[in-house]
């Protein structure tokens, strides 16, 4: 859900994460990686809520 | 009458309203639940009573349709940073960081992050915008990040690493230079610079690789939390405390050193007390206020001084000894103020609609307009009674060394005509009347104290 009324830039927030450390890298990561895996099964017409966490679809393949 | 500050629209959860001598914030729901949550916290009674943020008083009936209402005290000048200086856009960088840190400590958070939520208040930036804190919700990240990054800290590297103002830019574009616009400014040998490589460099491809993608949820669910927020604040504080500008020793910061600057300095204060005294000014408005001696003046006496230069290195120098002080600084060509602009116009308005006055000073100042400036004496003795109040205005005849250096490479007709003092004391009786008139030591300056008829 969209609370604020500033547009926060999609690229500027996964960065923020990069910036917060060693913790916030491991966050990037895995935000960044379930965005990638969510892009794909959109684009092969798989219902991402539904598969998002199959362990044999990974982000690399 | 009441009527709605024409540059707060863009939060609908809180909107200011301004009358004659009353700021008052209305509320909805949301921007309510969120005043309760700030209001209980330890971390606004401490940023109040520090000066950081300005006080704000529950109204027991808010306006019909409104779900809240808080009053202000009202800001003596509201001045926008396209109008500070490199020191006075820093400080309102770190108080924004400061506050910032010191809400998610205390479980709240603040929703953007520009400049023109602070004002200058004494010589002190204050946070202003009450409606931009709100509970921080687990997960959330800083959404304001990307607007800090353009609206403060890429400014202040213009200026700090390329000696280049920031100002006419954030005049141009109020949103401030992108991550994108900056990797093209810095040169190469500035984008190895570990802050630069990744608030410009990895910032400007993240935006263009990412657009318009939803991210939020990701991060939510990825477990992002206010720590990482508190370790990129941190990060950030430190670049930006370490970040300096040294003006250089040219321009109107030599200006005390010109011989008629110490010559006639006690008379001209002499003859504003006596202005000052025969009018009672509650706002003095000091245009071309240099080092802002008179401004001082007429804050001594009583009055709230708005100073307005042109030259940044001097301000800069009068920002730093300015706390405590009832005086606003304001970064302002005179022979091009700061305009209308913004939405429809009228969002950001002009210098002279805020800096409303009861006196003016124009101390050496009318023969920069004029010959410098090439203004006709006309449109200056015309600009002057639209303030539509008393003037000390100091005319300097064309045989003044200043003037003479001013001209050094025009000819004279090159030059507007009635520019002597017989033309001038012509052009103001149309318009005011002399209540008295001095003339200084070196018998090229004459000092007016003029009344609008």
């Amino acid at each position: 859900m969209i609370f604020g009324y500033l547009d926060p830039g999609s690229g500027s927030l996964i960065l923020q994460a990069l910036l917060g450390g060693i913790a916030g890298i491991g966050v990037a990561y895995k935000a960044w990686k379930h965005k990638r895996m969510t892009k794909r099964l959109t684009k092969e017409g798989v219902d991402p809520s539904s598969s998002v966490d199959d362990p044999s679809v990974t982000a690399e393949s | 009458m009441t009527a709605a500050d024409p540059g707060s629209f863009r939060d609908p959860a809180s909107r200011v309203l301004i009358d004659a001598d009353r700021v008052v914030r209305v509320l909805d729901q949301r921007g309510l639940n969120a005043w309760k949550a700030l209001a209980d916290s330890q971390f606004f009674s401490n940023a109040v009573s520090d000066g950081q943020v300005i006080a704000a008083t529950e109204l027991p009936d808010p306006p019909q349709g409104e779900s809240g209402a808080l009053e202000h005290p009202r800001v003596p000048m509201i001045t926008y940073p396209y109008e500070w200086t490199f020191s006075m856009l820093k400080d309102a960088a770190m108080l924004q960081l400061d506050l910032l840190a010191r809400a998610l400590d205390d479980g709240l958070t603040i929703k953007d992050a520009t400049p023109f939520n602070i004002q200058f208040i004494e010589g002190r930036p204050v946070f202003i915008d009450i409606g931009s804190f709100e509970p921080y919700r687990e997960g959330e990240p800083w959404i304001g990040y990307r607007q800090f990054t353009r609206q403060f800290l890429f400014p202040l590297m213009l200026r700090a690493w390329l000696d280049v103002p920031f100002q006419p830019w954030l005049r141009g574009d109020m949103e401030g230079p992108t991550a994108a616009q900056m990797r093209n400014l810095l040169p190469r040998g500035k984008r190895s610079k570990p802050s630069v490589m990744v608030h410009v460099g990895l910032q400007a491809r993240m935006e263009e690789r990412m657009a318009g993608e939803a991210v939020r949820d990701e991060l939510q669910q990825a477990g992002f939390n206010a720590g990482i927020i508190l370790a990129n604040v941190e990060k950030l504080q430190n670049l930006i405390s370490g970040m300096a500008w040294e003006p250089g020793a040219d321009g109107w910061a030599a200006y005390d050193s010109c011989s008629h600057v110490g010559r006639d300095r006690e008379t001209k204060a002499g003859f504003l007390r006596h202005a000052m005294s025969r009018h009672r000014p509650e706002r003095v408005l000091d245009l071309g206020a240099n080092d802002a001696y008179f401004s001082e003046i007429a804050s001594d006496g009583g009055a709230h001084a708005i100073a307005v230069d042109s030259d940044e290195s001097i301000l800069e120098r009068v920002y730093k000894e300015s706390a405590g002080k009832s005086m606003s600084l304001a970064l302002s060509e005179l022979a091009n103020p700061s305009p209308d602009q913004g939405w429809s116009g009228v969002e950001r308005p002009s210098l002279f609609a805020r800096a409303d006055a009861d006196l003016i000073i124009a101390y050496g100042l009318i023969h920069h307009l004029i010959y410098s400036a090439s203004i006709p004496p006309s449109l200056v003795v015309g600009w002057l009674r639209r303030f539509d109040c008393p003037v000390v205005v100091e005319f300097v005849a064309p045989d003044d060394e200043m003037v003479k250096t001013l001209t050094s490479n025009k000819h004279d007709d090159e030059l507007h005509p009635g520019r002597d003092e017989a033309a001038f004391r012509k052009l103001i009786a149309g318009s005011f009347d002399i209540a008295s008139e001095k003339r200084l030591g070196s018998g090229t300056r004459v000092l007016f104290q003029l009344a609008p008829v």
